[in-house]
């Protein structure tokens, strides 16, 4: 344990001693041959291939059969888009968010109920970790080396939860994207912070909503002339909405209308203008600063409905909800990958 | 670091610009380009809210060095 710990193998927490015996185990969960390249970084003359991160799967405490669900967030992740363009390197210090769908679920035990966000399930909390040592160990990403974030996120541990699509009024996010109920998949996004929201005190969904969009929304969180969000509802949020009528796309609507901040708002900010440049927020005397969307006077903080995710996770014992604040204007469809294992075959139950 | 080991090594003349906090990560993209020796200009910190003048200030402070980087061997200040 400490022979790792001083090779700088660990996250700084201890890892499990990885033989060629054990990682054949986890090898053997898929037919992908160990050398195939699952996320390349051009910039750094690296890449993550199936045996580097079956032996970080093995490092983090991953069972081998978690070993599908990291092999499909590794994919989600290259298909993300932002890790393989160095986001990883930025001072913004994000994190990866796997959201895991399907069947696999349940085998594994990964949590989608209470305190989805904390940790207590081994699943959760390792197959989030295969990423984080991968991300040091095959990358090099050290903090304070390549790694520049200022702060980074506590998030950088393991970010991993599993959509309760039992108790979610809606279809789950997977099936929203082309594959079945029956199939199982991951969907990696980059994320910044993860925020909590009380919101116990009402049954109108247009209430609740604007609380929502009030935290999407904080001047904190506005780099870029826009953002994005993930809405992790509670069961019981979820079923609030569903009960008035909403949908996902409904909810969507509403917090690209309400999430806005006022030109006095932005303004006591320094953030009321854009720079021609780079589209970053800056004050309007910068020698850079366009003047920012039109003259109605609430400038909204979303480019458009689709940069809003709506998934369900969370007991359903109370109206907790959390904004998930994605890294980057969005507004395609998020990398869902499938879960796929030994015989090419989706992993069902 | 990168661009500039990169157009050092296409045949561009070039100095890569960085403020002192990233001297450590400056060092570390230097090697992982195989070009440890690699030398740049390092400024104080930070750099993206400072007005003009302050600006045209930081150019004037480190002029001396980048020219020195770039083998300019005699140079008039304006």
């Amino acid at each position: 344990m400490e022979y790792y710990a001083d090779q700088g193998w660990t996250d700084g927490l201890p890892v499990v001693p990885v033989t060629e015996s054990y990682l054949a185990e986890f090898l053997a969960q898929t037919d992908r041959d160990p050398g195939d390249v699952l996320l390349p970084m051009p910039q750094l003359n690296r890449a993550c291939t199936v045996r580097l991160a079956a032996i970080n799967a093995a490092l983090a405490g991953c069972r081998p059969e978690y070993f599908p669900v990291v092999l499909a967030a590794w994919e989600s992740l290259a298909a993300e888009g932002y890790p393989a363009k160095g986001i990883w390197q930025s001072t913004t210090g994000t994190a990866p968010f796997l959201i895991v769908n399907g069947p696999v679920r349940e085998r594994i035990g990964l949590n989608s109920k209470g305190n989805v966000f904390g940790s207590g399930f081994r699943a959760n909390a390792t197959i989030g970790r295969a990423i984080r040592l991968g991300v040091l160990n095959v990358f090099g990403l050290r903090p304070h080396e390549l790694d520049q974030a200022t702060q980074g996120t506590p998030a950088k541990y393991t970010f991993c939860i599993a959509e309760n699509e039992e108790e979610s009024p809606w279809p789950a996010l997977h099936t929203e994207f082309g594959l079945a109920a029956t199939d199982s998949a991951v969907t990696a996004i980059v994320i910044r912070s993860c925020v909590h929201i009380e919101a116990r005190h009402t049954r109108v969904p247009e209430q609740l909503a604007t609380d929502i969009a009030g935290t999407i929304s904080r001047t904190g969180a506005l780099i870029h002339e826009t953002i994005s969000a993930a809405v992790v509802l509670s069961p019981e949020h979820a079923r609030l909405f569903s009960a008035a009528g909403w949908g996902k796309s409904d909810l969507g609507q509403f917090l690209f209308d309400h999430a806005v901040r006022t030109r006095e708002e932005l303004a006591a900010a320094g953030k009321e203008a854009v720079s021609s440049r780079t589209r970053w927020r800056l004050p309007a005397d910068h020698p850079d600063a366009l003047p920012s969307d039109t003259g109605d006077g609430a400038v909204r903080v979303l480019n458009s409905p689709a940069a809003v995710l709506v998934v369900v996770a969370g007991a359903g014992n109370a109206g907790v909800s959390a904004v998930v604040e994605t890294f980057g204007p969005r507004g395609g469809p998020p990398p869902v990958t499938r879960v796929t294992g030994r015989g090419g075959a989706p992993r069902c139950a | 670091m990168a661009d500039g080991i990169l157009l050092e090594r296409a045949g561009l003349p070039a100095v890569s610009i960085c403020t002192d906090p990233f001297a450590l990560t400056a060092r570390a993209m230097a090697a992982a380009y195989g070009f440890p020796g690699f030398e740049y200009v390092s400024i104080p910190h930070p750099v993206a809210s400072l007005n003009e003048v302050q600006i045209q200030a930081r150019v004037h402070d480190m002029l001396p060095g980048l020219l020195r980087i770039l083998g300019v061997e005699q140079w008039t200040p304006r």
